[in-house]
């Protein structure tokens, strides 16, 4: 029998995954370069919310010392995810400036258009 | 003082770098000087280190006095400081040939940015070979994917920036493939600091066996893909072919092979090599990296532009590193080590003289640069040295790794990876011995000219190179002999 309630439970890695493979098949499948940046955005949610649900614990509260009778959750997955936020940031706006230039130069932001007018050009 | 030259070797291009963008953007002299300086420092430093990891063994430091695994720790080990050393090398060539050059070839408004980006990237490459903590490792692999994709992109024209976007999307990939390897080991062991993940994983293995075998295989794809292991090649001859000639030269040399340094971390310190032989990890390896050997040099074959003729090359070179680390054996090891660093070598000296000779002649054609030997020699001998050390003749570096290599496949029984590296010799001499042959015996269609002047500084990091290449293949025994205690300690001979 498929155990449910183990699937409710782990819920969070389950979305995790669905995500994941969103964000992956739009980077893949669109041509366009902001969808292609987006897609790489949902990619990088979806670990990030990987990486914090390992930390939580059902019902748990944030680690604040000194209170009895409290489970608390890990708090380092969360700081360091803190930390990959940053970071996916920085890429994404390096990304976007990188595509602003480029459209500058071609006038779209459609990677097989971009192709064709190189074709042309050579 | 000296425990912290550990975390020197990170903090000091960081300081330049950050220094350069605050007092002397506009003034790019300076900002040469600044670099060239700091990577002058910094060989010392790294030399300063290799010795104290040869007398005492391997260099610890912990950041402000955590212990793991609370706090990040640099772990310097043999692998490591033999890389440090070399990448500082190569970048203080690099800068040397850079400051005879560069202003001719970028605009002289982002040149001090442009030094800065550099040096952003050498600090996060030192950063990854000595970190001991796999978060600290994927912090220093972002800074470096989007320094390397700022590096491409700094020209401002088409093409580069097209393949810069290609680039930074596609490292972006592995490198969440990475963060996710990360997240699952830290779910099952519950550390992040290698040492302890090393301890921790074989009964983390017994109890879930399925997550550590994902978590190799995100490892090993998202290194791959960084690295660029053949099927996830497509990023590389665009991106290093349209880089102006410095970025090129260090993104081949050096950015690539980071990413396999952490591989070998990786599988040898923290898989260990029992738990890799059981998984078909050597078979995946030793396929993909035949493929780039041999496709590699195909493709490379087909190209008439001389910088990426020299990419793709450098996608066969990467097949011969992830070869030597596939056999699993001493000598096999041994071989793709001592490649990071004869690769490095020649494929830097073969970028910097091909971009000297693109920015002298003004021409990026194989078949325009007919009869260039006569009128520009030196970076034309440069060149020629390159592609003999590449194919593998005897006096030169590259013959030395290739020994070992396939000394590494007998030993490991594979007889056919032998072949392999024959056939790529030959093809290797099938499109670099052209060239050579006609830049020297060929005629040129235009009449002579007075040739321009050769910048000293790119003559005399061009002049260290060729040094280099002969001195690693006469005196081989210098790197292996520094190596063997630390091969010899994953291998448990």
């Amino acid at each position: 029998m498929f155990d449910f309630v183990r699937l409710a439970d782990n819920a969070f890695y389950g979305m995790a995954i669905i995500l994941f493979l969103t964000g992956f098949w739009i980077m893949l499948s669109h041509a366009n370069l902001i969808k292609k940046i987006i897609g790489m955005n949902i990619m990088e949610s979806a670990i990030f919310l990987f990486f914090v649900a390992i930390g939580y614990i059902k019902g748990g509260s944030a680690p604040i010392l000194g209170r009895e009778g409290v489970t608390y959750i890990n708090p380092l997955p969360s700081a360091l995810i803190l930390t990959g936020i940053v970071v996916s940031v920085s890429v994404t706006a390096f990304a976007l400036a990188l595509v602003v230039k480029l459209y500058q130069h071609y006038g779209t932001v459609n990677v097989d258009e971009i192709t064709q007018i190189r074709r042309g050009e050579a | 003082m000296s425990e912290h030259v550990a975390p020197l070797i990170v903090v000091l291009p960081l300081a330049t770098a950050y220094s350069i963008l605050l007092f002397c953007p506009k003034y790019w002299r300076y900002a040469q000087r600044a670099s060239l300086i700091c990577t002058g420092l910094l060989v010392v430093l790294t030399c300063i280190l290799a010795m104290q990891v040869n007398v005492r063994g391997s260099v610890i430091y912990h950041f402000g006095n955590w212990s793991p695994p609370w706090g990040i720790e640099f772990l310097i080990d043999r692998i490591s400081a033999f890389f440090l050393v070399m990448v500082s090398a190569i970048s203080f060539v690099v800068i040397l040939f850079a400051n005879g050059l560069l202003y001719k070839e970028i605009k002289e408004r982002v040149l001090g940015q442009y030094y800065a980006l550099f040096l952003i990237l050498l600090a996060s490459l030192l950063g990854i070979a000595s970190s001991n903590d796999l978060f600290n490792v994927f912090v220093f692999l972002e800074i470096s994917s989007v320094s390397a994709a700022a590096l491409v992109a700094v020209n401002g024209n088409k093409l580069a920036l097209e393949a810069s976007v290609k680039y930074l999307v596609l490292s972006t990939l592995g490198s969440g493939s990475l963060l996710l390897a990360i997240a699952n080991i830290y779910m099952v062991t519950g550390y992040l600091n290698l040492t302890f993940i090393a301890e921790a994983l074989p009964q983390a293995y017994a109890l879930y066996p399925l997550n550590v075998l994902a978590t190799l295989g995100l490892f090993v794809v998202g290194l791959t893909v960084k690295s660029a292991l053949y099927p996830m090649h497509i990023w590389l001859p665009d991106a290093h072919g349209s880089a102006p000639t410095s970025s090129s030269a260090v993104l081949s040399a050096l950015v690539v092979k980071v990413y396999i340094i952490v591989f070998l971390k990786l599988i040898f310190r923290v898989f260990t090599l029992e738990f890799v032989s059981q998984v078909p990890l050597q078979f995946v390896l030793l396929l993909m990296s035949a493929l780039a050997i041999l496709l590699g040099s195909l493709l490379a074959i087909r190209q008439t532009d001389i910088k990426k003729m020299l990419a793709y090359s450098t996608v066969a070179q990467i097949g011969y590193i992830f070869m030597g680390v596939g056999l699993l054996t001493y000598n096999g090891l041994l071989g793709a080590v001592l490649h990071i660093l004869n690769h490095a070598i020649m494929k830097a000296m073969l970028f910097l003289s091909a971009g000297l000779l693109i920015k002298l002649t003004g021409k990026r054609d194989i078949r325009s640069l007919a009869g260039v030997g006569r009128i520009y020699p030196l970076p034309m001998i440069a060149f020629s040295l390159g592609s003999l050390a590449m194919v593998g003749i005897p006096p030169l570096n590259g013959f030395i790794s290739k020994w070992y290599l396939s000394l590494g496949a007998l030993e490991a029984g594979l007889p056919i990876y032998v072949l392999v590296i024959l056939v790529s010799s030959f093809l290797n001499g099938l499109y670099y011995l052209p060239i050579v042959i006609s830049a020297f015996f060929g005629q040129s269609t235009e009449p002579t000219y007075k040739p321009l002047p050769i910048p000293i500084g790119a003559s005399i990091a061009l002049i260290c190179l060729c040094i280099a290449t002969i001195f690693f293949g006469l005196f081989s025994g210098i790197p292996t002999q520094y190596l063997d205690p630390a091969l010899e300690n994953w291998f448990q001979l």
